[in-house]
């Protein structure tokens, strides 16, 4: 994968000496900081609110908040969850403003697939599919999918991301999943 | 509510990873002896697999250099507002202790003198670091 190498590396972000650079505004310190995480948070963005540009507020409003609140970051606490948990509010408070997004937690049914898109998953493009499929789940059920999937976080670790309770992240989990394994199937794509 | 009932409530969670040791070996013993949910559970596996492999989106060319850009500024301003409050701290005891000193040995008038000076000075200076201030931060800016 494209991004194995940015995600497998040892980045030690979270060792205090590396903390006390970003403290002190080194430039080389925040460029390797920032280009570690730029694909994992960009994605997580992407996948969020769906829209490069507005993914790319977003992971600028994220590092500056981080510059401001570096000095309350507890470096016995992981840096991703931290990290991703100032993500995390940066991208709720920009989609409860959204007209249309609901941040509830809800039933909701998948539309069925477009011709193009099962012509495309004919042609092999299955992993495009699965992500138009999760890109029309609720922004809840997206975020949980793509922290568990893409970003291989434990459940604790998404709890804590979302503040949500542990009963609720697996609640997400499993009625994202069930809503698009049911639409693929409907569409005989699974 | 039947194992049956419950075991398939379990199965897309069970894909996921995220179901504790003794559900998960509920949901396999189950599985092993349940055609129905052994294929829906290879069904979860697929699509999570699936989920691991998606398309990543890539991120603008410059995107590291303008966030980079940007918390250099951010960092610059945090540390300017900090040495700016510590200095006009400093200089406000140095002024005081010195007018207090040049007010015993020489009388009110020397003391409002040197405090007008003094004041007049740091002013200058003041306006002088804010100018310097803005010029490194369009420096950075364009960077």
């Amino acid at each position: 994968m494209i991004y194995a190498a940015a995600i497998d590396g040892n980045f030690p972000v979270a060792e205090p000496v590396q903390v006390a650079r970003l403290r002190s505004g080194d430039p080389a310190a925040l460029a390797e900081t920032i280009a570690y995480y730029q694909h994992r948070l960009y994605r997580y963005f992407t996948r969020l609110v769906r829209d490069p540009a507005t993914a790319d507020d977003l992971f600028q409003q994220t590092w500056l908040h981080v510059v401001r609140q570096l000095h309350r970051y507890d470096t016995g606490r992981s840096f991703d969850t931290w990290l991703f948990a100032i993500a995390h509010n940066a991208a709720m408070d920009l989609l409860r403003r959204r007209p249309g997004e609901s941040l509830e937690d809800h039933e909701f049914a998948l539309p069925a697939v477009a011709p193009d898109a099962l012509s495309a998953v004919l042609a092999g493009e299955r992993a495009a599919i699965l992500a138009a499929a999760m890109a029309e789940l609720p922004a809840l059920y997206r975020e949980s999918l793509t922290l568990r999937f893409e970003e291989g976080m434990k459940l604790e670790e998404i709890a804590e991301v979302t503040g949500t309770p542990l009963s609720t992240v697996k609640s997400r989990v499993r009625r994202g999943l069930e809503a698009m394994k049911q639409r693929l199937c409907r569409d005989q794509l699974l | 509510m039947s194992e049956h009932e419950i075991v398939r409530d379990w199965l897309a969670l069970s894909a996921a990873g995220l179901l504790e040791c003794g559900e998960e070996r509920m949901v396999r013993e189950h599985a092993a002896q349940c055609a129905e949910c052994s294929a829906e559970l290879e069904e979860y596996a697929a699509l999570s697999a699936g989920m691991r492999e998606l398309p990543a989106p890539q991120p603008p060319p410059h995107l590291v250099t303008r966030t980079a850009a940007l918390m250099l500024m951010e960092a610059d301003r945090r540390q300017g507002s900090y040495l700016a409050g510590g200095a006009a701290i400093l200089v406000f005891v140095l002024v005081a202790a010195l007018a207090q000193t040049l007010r015993m040995m020489l009388g009110d008038q020397a003391a409002i003198v040197w405090v007008l000076c003094a004041g007049v000075s740091s002013l200058l200076g003041a306006a002088a670091a804010l100018v310097l201030t803005a010029a490194r931060r369009r420096e950075r800016s364009i960077v």
